[in-house]
């Protein structure tokens, strides 16, 4: 892999991650919210954006292996 | 209460990260930009930034240098994706700051801002399980792990004896994984069985050795075979099947019921029975050559009210074990294990070990308290205060029958439950009402 790639690969990396933290932190608050530690609604709207973010974070990967298999067929 | 500045471009991870720092109990600002964290610096003071480490306009790194010149430094917590950053980050700032490394945890906030570890790693002090298995550093303890480890060094047959709920089966699986042998352990329960069915189950059958045997199985012998064989209830086996036990443990061979061939079995039998040394002598339950060729090494396992010292760390264990399935987050008090060692606990350990699940299951689940009940109640208590009044002459069995059927009707028949209330298994309170003929087939 040269170094140009790599960087490319961080970067996909990067931006798969922070949907990966916002499941972390929506996750805590829905458990914040079983605990009847924040409103109940709350739950709900969190688990929507876990969602999302899921979603989000496999669009990333999707882009990835995409961006790298042409550079394949380059 | 701290106030905390948040630093980050991330404005869903900002907003959840204040909902959970506000409920710890602080005041929280957040920042963007390198350019909007500058400006809150020059209007407000405070005890904590926790700053990303990738910005837009930079990164966050370049605000060291005036984080440090402020007359009150604020402690710098670095938030970062990679883990392999921190080093990086290390060499450049020095030990003064700390780390969080994306995806975030609540405990991961709650562990920085209060400058102490997780509190999951700190609360859980080790308790060990010897042989991975077993808990309890009392001195009877202690000398039944010097019996496993000597025992585990032999090939030697052994017969564990202990009151119901001991530990018997815990022990055998414990002396298996001390003999470090490359063969399965397999257990079985004699008791289960009708006497038409125990045959094939310890010796195997040949196709069509009786109505049903529609292919060929090995018996739990030939798939012990190098390693260990756990009997339990030995004691319920059908009396006429124990000539043939005898034969295999004598020849170290098997016949397949059914078949002709004789199969050589090596493997160690552990077996186990509730009842002591002197009933099975007096009564007719074992054939003594039987009983020889097992107890070649007998094992009394301490009952519990022998060692009570050992009750708080079980009590801890099966705490912690509750929580971990629960997610809950259940602490003793003091004077709560005082109460626990305080009982006799006459069904041992699994009474123990049911009583405290139980009392977790009542608990209010958002709380740290366990709300134990006024009286610990048990069958078994009843059976000990009523026993002066009992007529002398009655049979043991009868009174047990006359308890588990009382019992019974107390859970409404719940058969699990009322195992449960008298400390035994299910398999044994099966074995039990099959004795009494109530139960017809039990597959
Ligand atoms: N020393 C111990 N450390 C940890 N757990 C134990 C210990 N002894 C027993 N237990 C637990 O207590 C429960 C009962 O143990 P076990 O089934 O081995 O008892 P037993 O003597 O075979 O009882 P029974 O005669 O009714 O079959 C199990 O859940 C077991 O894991
Ligand atoms: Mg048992």
């Amino acid at each position: 892999m040269t170094e140009d790639e790599f960087a490319r690969l961080s970067t996909y990396v990067h931006d798969a991650r922070k949907p990966l933290n916002r499941i972390s932190m929506q996750a805590e608050l829905v458990k914040m919210a079983l605990n009847g530690e924040v409103p109940a609604q709350k739950a709900m709207a969190a688990l929507d954006k876990i969602i999302t973010s899921a979603k989000d974070c496999s669009d990333s990967l999707s882009d990835m292996t995409s961006d790298f298999g042409d550079t394949l067929l380059d | 209460m701290l106030t905390v500045l948040l630093v980050d471009d991330d404005a869903e991870f900002t907003e959840v990260a204040c909902t959970i720092i506000e409920f710890l109990g602080h005041e929280v600002l957040t920042a963007a930009t390198l350019e909007e964290a500058r400006d809150w610096l020059k209007k407000e003071t405070f005890d904590h930034v926790l700053l990303d480490f990738m910005l837009p306009d930079g990164s966050g790194a370049h605000l060291f240098d005036e984080l440090n010149a402020l007359p009150k430094r604020p402690r710098i917590t670095l938030i970062t994706g990679h883990p392999s950053v921190k080093g990086v980050i290390k060499g450049l700032c020095g030990p003064n700051i700390d780390y969080l490394v994306k995806p975030i945890q609540r405990e991961d906030i709650e562990a920085v801002l209060t400058g102490k570890p997780k509190v999951v790693e700190d609360t859980s002090e080790k308790i060990e399980k010897h042989f991975d298995l077993l808990i309890g550093e009392s001195a009877p303890m202690r000398e039944l792990y010097k019996l496993i480890e000597r025992v585990s060094r032999t090939s030697a047959n052994v017969m564990l004896l202990g009151e119901s709920g001991v530990g018997k089966e815990v022990v055998a699986a414990a002396i298996h994984r001390a003999s470090q042998s490359e063969g399965p352990y397999v257990v079985t329960n004699c008791g289960a069985f009708s006497k038409e069915l125990i045959g094939s189950e310890l010796f195997g059958h040949e196709k069509g050795a009786f109505t049903g045997a529609v292919g060929r199985k090995e018996g739990v012998f030939e798939q012990a075979e190098g390693g260990c064989l756990f009997l339990d209830e030995i004691t319920e086996m059908p009396i006429d099947m124990q000539p043939n036990l005898l034969r295999v443990l004598e020849n170290k061979v098997v016949i397949r019921v059914g078949g002709t061939k004789t199969i050589p079995v090596n493997c160690r039998v552990v077996s186990a029975t509730n009842r002591t040394m002197e009933e099975i002598a007096q009564s007719k339950v074992l054939r003594e050559d039987i009983y020889f060729r097992l107890a070649v090494f007998p094992i009394t396992i301490p009952t519990l009210r022998e060692r009570k010292e050992d009750i708080p760390l079980l009590a801890k264990t099966f705490i912690e074990e509750f929580n971990k399935d629960n997610g809950s987050k259940f602490s003793w008090q003091e004077s709560q294990l005082n109460t626990l060692q305080a009982y006799d606990w006459p069904g041992n350990v699994r009474e123990l070990r049911h009583f405290v699940h139980r009392a977790a299951i009542m608990s209010d689940p958002t709380k740290q308290v366990i709300e134990l009940p006024k009286t610990i109640e048990s069958p078994f208590a009843k059976k000990q205060s009523t026993a002066p009044a009992l007529q002398a002459g009655r049979t043991i069995e009868d009174v047990e029958k006359e308890l588990i059927y009382a019992t019974l009707e107390k859970v409404n028949g719940n058969k699990t439950m009322a195992a449960d209330m008298l400390g035994i298994s299910t398999k044994t309170l099966y074995n039990r009402l099959h004795a009494y003929g109530d139960l017809v087939k039990e597959d």
